[in-house]
């Protein structure tokens, strides 16, 4: 099978075509998205912040990660399910798509940033543990975290104005255009 | 409401929004989810020390002085962004349901927030040893949780307002 198969394949399954003709599952797994991707968001800039001695600069760095990370883990768990429920409704679509592709892509530049961190940084933290700010790879790590953080976000929200899904399931009532209420 | 919303849409602000909104509006837009991000951060972590599952090593003023200028600052910055986005898409945002559902859900979780930092700010050592004293308080926690979770559900709601049927006032017109 080949790879736009796949996707038409994947298109096709019960799954996907239960959320696609549901009035009121695709919004809500929306709403599950973003209130994961704001803990994802919010917890990480946490740490981002301490990293950068901007808050929290008092807390021990090592106490804080094992306090908040696992939260972060959990809501981009939960960020992740409902991302590949949305994105299985019109795969073909969402795949050839230029916004979806640079979200996938900062995800992926995000998880290399976090690995550097946890690799290098990470394991000897114990030394800097208790300083203001991280060393300052550290900070560079945090200042990349914070900004491809925030254009995944960007992206993800020009994937829904540029696939039109949400024009679809809209009925004409909702999208009065400027024009049709001069008319009125 | 709808002569108010139409009026709005003729409006330059909103008129400027409209034209250039193949990148404004979803700019606005990703800057309104930042921020909700770091609203709902501080709640989350605010509440998870109050059930005893996080931030354990600080008290509960030091969590709320750590997190409440960010929750403040947020919603300010939730302020003017949904603002413009009201300016731009005036019709779209005021004639739903959804969206006064969610101005109703922001005021109480808006208040709770006030009131709760203000209490904490005032009455430190009362705070620090409710959470052994009353269950109530950590119910207070998950429901505040949940407000702001509805929120955001309602935000996302007011593009799909349809799913309210005969309580959207958009079906109706």
């Amino acid at each position: 099978m080949d790879f736009p198969a796949l996707l038409q394949w994947i298109e096709a399954s019960r799954l996907a075509t239960t959320i696609r003709e549901s009035l009121l599952l695709f919004p809500l797994l929306e709403s599950i998205h973003v209130i994961g991707l704001s803990l994802v968001f919010g917890t990480i800039a946490i740490i981002d912040l301490r990293l950068l001695g901007a808050a929290s600069s008092e807390r021990p760095f090592k106490r804080m990660a094992s306090d908040v990370l696992k939260w972060t883990w959990a809501a981009f768990a939960l960020t992740a399910l409902t991302g590949s429920l949305m994105f299985i409704t019109n795969a073909s679509v969402y795949y050839h798509n230029f916004y979806f592709r640079s979200k996938m892509l900062l995800l992926i530049l995000a998880g290399i940033n976090m690995l550097s961190f946890e690799l290098t940084l990470g394991r000897t933290a114990h030394r800097w543990d208790n300083t203001r700010s991280a060393p300052p790879a550290g900070r560079v790590v945090a200042v990349l975290s914070l900004a491809i953080w925030i254009s995944v976000v960007f992206a993800g929200r020009l994937i829904g104005f540029t696939t039109s899904r949400a024009k679809q399931a809209a009925p004409a009532a909702t999208d009065t255009s400027l024009e049709e209420l001069f008319h009125k | 409401m709808k002569q108010f919303a139409q009026w709005l849409s003729t409006t330059f602000l909103s008129v400027f929004i409209q034209n250039h909104n193949s990148w404004v509006i979803p700019a606005i837009q990703s800057i309104h989810i930042v921020g909700i991000a770091i609203v709902l951060g501080s709640v989350f972590m605010i509440d998870l020390r109050i059930l005893g599952w996080a931030g354990m090593d600080q008290t509960l003023r030091q969590t709320t002085r750590r997190f409440g200028p960010w929750l403040t600052g947020a919603l300010w910055l939730m302020l003017a962004t949904g603002i413009l986005m009201v300016i731009g898409e005036p019709v779209r945002e005021l004639i739903t349901f959804s969206f006064w559902l969610k101005m109703f859900l922001v005021a109480v979780g808006t208040l709770i927030a006030v009131i709760f930092l203000g209490a904490v700010r005032r009455h430190e050592q009362y705070w620090e040893e409710i959470g052994e004293k009353r269950q109530a308080i950590k119910w207070l926690a998950v429901i505040t949780f949940l407000i702001w979770a509805c929120i955001i559900i309602l935000g996302r709601l007011i593009a799909y307002d349809h799913v309210w049927g005969a309580w959207s006032p958009a079906e109706k017109a």
